[in-house]
């Protein structure tokens, strides 16, 4: 196999991951469409960030954007996204291809689609050593097997094809490919997805192990808020393209000041422990093509007011690794009591059904 | 590790067809006006050896029951003689069924390679220039009738040029001692270029097209994403990972691919004289020599019937996950 | 939306007698197609094709007005002699045959028998497979066992063979062609309208019509139907083309009628007299008239699917 290598000249001072200002778009036949508004968040070594947000927020073209996964008629428009300082959206085919799984590597939704259904594992996760490293098949399947027993699987199922495993156990194979060329980075789009709790959880802890064991730094995505609070260092809540609050997940868990993040910790049971006190926000985030000049959340906010229907709010520091983007951080604490009441939500004036759940996929 | 009752099932169907078949055609001769006799109005015949050649072929016998000799014999192999040469059609298909089958599997295996080929890398190049002006290529190429085609390649190559011979499989002074050494010389391989060639360009198109939207499907799963992510060249991802799992409707399509291939091979046959089934169909159909038109037209159903049963193995043998005897 | 306001009003509706029933149909109809319409336009490829179609549609409404010579009128040359294989000139821009025919008038007057043919053939498609395919999705169980069987069946007859036999039978004409496409190219049809019967009837308002007591005609009329035509529609604009090319394929091997002037009784001629080694012009004309229909039909049906298929057009 052709083997993808190239040299780089990492800077060591360099945050491991660098997003800033980010801006992806879209091609459409309806003209460009801006999926990601100017993000900018870093990740250090051994750390585990969290993204959260409901499904369409652009969490996903994010990680797309950091693997150079886009789609064909999806590019980053401006900003940049360094890896050890590294500008990845400059590199060439080939030097992206020996960053790749080397560096960073994807914890898909394996418990889907994520494993090719016609190749057996082993042969799926040799390929991806053999890509990177000049090893003879033996020693990579030796490898895969030692993988798979870092995961918890059995290796004599390493031969077998993704549908005989569980959802679970796809879920773990595919880590241990993720983990084949001990990489810098993971991430981690939406790994427990359509998988039950136990299982979730045992992934989770898998994920936290790695971060303490091997030392590697994760980037979880997920529309499940509860999923980030297990597991997350720091996190970033984004909304239609913006992030709406940013930094040390037990500050903002502490003292949330946005009201979008409000919104989502309510709607999980694990983070306020009582089921029946489920409160959703109302309405579904706005079209990406038709996008309201001011603040993002205007429509579905119990707290806006005029002001927010100017321009999206920037993003203020509001504590020491901690950023909101709101016009109200003033009332925050009247906001925060108002917020526990369900009749707060109700009165949003969307009129759309309650989905059952902010990021109810 | 085939799953042995679906193919028994498959099987039985498949001989279920070829005796549904069979049956129809019998009972459209019978239809021929004059019945089948009316091909013994020949001037040069007498009545007396009229007569004998009814009794022969029994054909004064009640429908059932020339229907049911009819059927037994078809059970070994035996389509009775020839009106024309006079002659077993058993035997004498057999030969056709070897020309045809040399012409169409070759043209076959090149198209669906090429066509296979071609559709992956089309099915990447989504939204370019270059596939915008290979699908027209593609689609003008597939729209024209294959006789035609023929024909034109035939003017350029045969007639203008002059570098090919224009029609039959080996000179006429030619003569071999075995089958293998027919199809072996270079003789019959001269021959063999521009009918291939043409029924390689319309085979090709089916193949194509599918593959390059199957492939455009697979290229939206999320182990594509998988693969690009793990640094592999495009090379690979197209060919290893989405064209693997794209290829398999193409093998289902071949049920239908079959049918049409028989139907460009019956018309090639005739534009470069290829003494094939199709062509010998044809002529026994003009000439009124139902036994070789029955028993030819039934092979021809057969090959289309067989091929679609090992299209529907090859899918199992392909996809994992039928394979084993899940859905 | 509009399924919505399908909803509401259906109970309505059923007890009230027919007339309301057609009309609802041609309402949904009306909604679907007008859909679909939309969509379409945005496909250039499509409307290329359209507008190919349409113009050999145009010619073989007008041809008989405007041909020149009659397709078996002979011309002669100056010296008294048969004008037999003369390239282009002035006067007969697409030369002439072996027998002295002039290649223009028989082209333009051979794009009505193609006409006919495709669209006569696309239309018994388009009916036999759509209804075929809602039976057999609406009703289930053993009636789309055995029809599915028979589709099966009927794939082991291969088309261009066995038009040859029902032509040899019956004798040379061009219903030969219509019977064996009636016979033959409704079956992708029929697999295709039955599953998507499948899935429409699963839909709210076909229960909320069952419901009400409306009969399986009416259902599968009034509600089904509407939904599966564009599905119909974009087979049955395949199907033009097949057929055409069905059509000149049998009268190339002589089991087309010889007095019908037809682009493959044209191409028939000049194979056996074998005058297409020289005569590029009596063969060219007819091939290229086919490929561009067949063609143009192709990609109004692909333009539109394309366009109909979001998942092609996404990436």
């Amino acid at each position: 196999m052709k083997r993808a290598t190239a040299t780089f000249d990492f800077d060591d001072d360099a945050p491991l991951l660098a997003v800033e200002d980010a801006v992806v778009t879209y091609s459409t036949s309806g003209g460009d469409l801006t999926a990601v508004d100017g993000i900018s968040f870093s990740v250090d070594e051994n750390e585990i960030f969290g993204l959260v947000g409901e499904s369409g927020c652009g969490k996903s073209t994010v990680a797309q954007a950091i693997l150079s996964l886009l789609p064909s008629n999806g590019r980053v428009a401006s900003g940049s996204v360094r890896f050890r300082g590294i500008e990845l959206t400059e590199l060439s085919k080939r030097e992206l291809d020996a960053l790749r799984w080397e560096h960073f590597s994807l914890i898909s939704q394996g418990a889907m689609n994520a494993l090719n259904p016609v190749h057996r594992i082993s042969n799926q996760i040799v390929e991806a050593i053999q890509a990177h490293r000049d090893v003879t098949t033996d020693d990579a399947r030796e490898r895969a097997a030692e993988l798979f027993e870092v995961v918890g699987l059995d290796p004599d199922r390493m031969d077998d094809y993704p549908h005989q495993f569980s959802g679970g156990m796809k879920q773990r194979a595919y880590i241990a490919m993720s983990l084949a060329l001990d990489p810098d980075l993971i991430i981690a789009d939406e790994p427990t997805t359509a998988l039950d709790v136990i299982v979730q959880d045992q992934i989770l802890k898998r994920l936290k192990q790695l971060r303490d064991e091997l030392g590697i730094s994760v980037i979880i995505i997920s529309h499940d808020i509860s999923v980030i609070a297990e597991t997350c260092n720091r996190l970033g809540v984004m909304y239609s393209g913006k992030l709406m609050e940013y930094g040390d997940l037990k500050e903002i868990f502490a003292d949330p000041y946005n009201p979008y993040t409000l919104g989502l910790q309510n709607a999980f049971p694990t983070l306020r422990g009582d089921q029946s006190d489920l409160i959703s926000v109302p309405g579904s985030p706005p079209d990406i093509a038709d996008l309201p000049d001011g603040c993002r959340f205007l429509d579905r906010c119990p707290f806006a007011t005029a002001e927010c229907e100017t321009e999206h709010p920037p993003l203020e520091t509001v504590g020491e690794d901690h950023a909101s983007a709101c016009y109200h951080h003033d009332s925050i604490e009247r906001m925060r009591e108002e917020a526990k009441n369900r009749e707060t939500w109700e009165r949003t004036g969307s009129d759309t059904v309650p989905t059952g759940g902010i990021g109810d996929d | 590790m085939v799953n042995k009752r679906y193919v028994a099932r498959r099987f039985a169907l498949m001989l279920a067809s070829l005796f549904i078949v069979i049956t129809i055609l019998f009972f459209l001769f019978r239809q021929v006006p004059g019945g089948p006799m009316s091909a013994f109005t020949n001037p040069r015949m007498s009545q007396a050896a009229r007569q004998a050649v009814i009794e022969q072929y029994g054909l004064n016998d009640p429908l059932w029951r020339q229907y049911i000799r009819y059927m037994v014999n078809v059970a070994q192999l035996d389509f009775g003689q020839s009106f024309y040469y006079g002659s077993s059609v058993s035997a004498l298909i057999t030969d056709r069924f070897l020309n045809t089958m040399s012409l169409m599997l070759t043209a076959f295996t090149i198209s669906y390679t090429v066509g296979t080929y071609l559709g992956a890398q089309l099915g990447w190049l989504r939204g370019t220039a270059k596939e915008r002006v290979g699908m027209v290529v593609v689609l003008f190429v597939r729209s024209m009738p294959v006789f035609w085609t023929g024909m034109v390649i035939l003017y350029v190559f045969g007639f203008q040029l002059d570098v090919f011979p224009i029609g039959g499989m080996r000179e006429s002074t030619a003569s071999y001692d075995t089958t293998t050494a027919k199809f072996l010389s270079t003789d019959f391989l001269y021959h063999l270029v521009l009918p291939v060639f043409t029924l390689s360009t319309y085979y090709t198109g089916l193949p194509l097209l599918l593959m390059r939207n199957n492939i455009l499907e697979v290229l939206s799963e999320s182990y594509i994403d998988t693969a690009r992510a793990k640094g592999l060249t495009n090379r690979r991802v197209l060919f290893v990972h989405a064209a693997r799992t794209a290829i398999l409707p193409v093998v289902t399509a071949f049920a239908i691919a079959i049918g049409f291939a028989v139907g460009g091979q019956v018309l090639i046959e005739q534009v470069f004289s290829w003494p094939g089934l199709g062509r010998e169909m044809v002529q026994a159909s003009l000439r009124s020599d139902y036994p070789v038109a029955q028993g030819a037209f039934a092979l021809l159903s057969a090959i289309v019937i067989t091929m679609n049963f090992v299209a529907d193995l090859a899918y199992t043998y392909l996809d994992p996950r039928v394979r084993l005897g899940e859905s | 939306m509009s399924e919505e306001t399908d909803t509401s009003g259906r109970t309505v509706t059923e007890s009230r007698g027919t007339k309301q029933g057609w009309r609802r149909f041609f309402q949904n109809l009306k909604r679907s197609s007008r859909e679909q319409a939309e969509l379409f336009v945005q496909s250039r490829l499509a409307v290329a094709g359209l507008l190919i179609v349409l113009f050999y549609f145009m010619l073989a409404v007008i041809s008989p007005y405007i041909v020149p010579y009659g397709p078996s009128e002979r011309i002669y040359m100056a010296d008294g002699t048969w004008a037999s294989l003369q390239p282009p000139m002035a006067g007969h821009p697409l030369g002439t045959t072996d027998a002295g025919y002039d290649v223009l008038s028989q082209l333009l007057l051979g794009s009505r028998i193609a006409m006919f043919v495709g669209l006569l053939g696309a239309f018994m498609v388009a009916v036999i497979g759509t209804t075929v395919g809602i039976v057999a999705g609406y009703y289930g169980g053993w009636i789309d066992e055995v029809v599915m069987r028979v589709v099966d069946i009927l794939y082991g007859l291969p088309f261009i063979p066995f038009v040859v036999v029902i032509a040899t039978v019956f004798g040379a004409s061009v219903w030969n062609i219509i019977f064996g496409v009636a016979l033959l190219y409704w079956l992708s049809t029929a697999r295709v309208i039955r599953s998507e019967v499948l899935s429409v009837r699963e839909r709210p308002y076909i229960e909320a019509a069952e419901a009400a007591g409306a009969s399986d005609f009416r259902i599968m009329a009034v509600h089904i139907l509407p939904n599966v035509i564009p599905l119909s529609a974009l087979y049955a604009a395949i199907a033009v083309g097949y057929s055409i090319v069905a059509q000149a394929s049998i009268a190339f091997l002589g089991f087309g009628d010889p007095n019908v002037p037809s682009w493959g009784v044209m191409l028939q001629r000049a194979f056996v007299t074998q005058s297409f080694g020289e005569a590029w012009w009596w063969t060219l004309p007819p091939g290229l008239s086919i490929t561009l229909v067949v063609m143009g039909a192709y990609l109004v049906g692909r333009g539109y699917e394309e366009v109909a298929n979001p998942q092609l057009q996404e990436k």
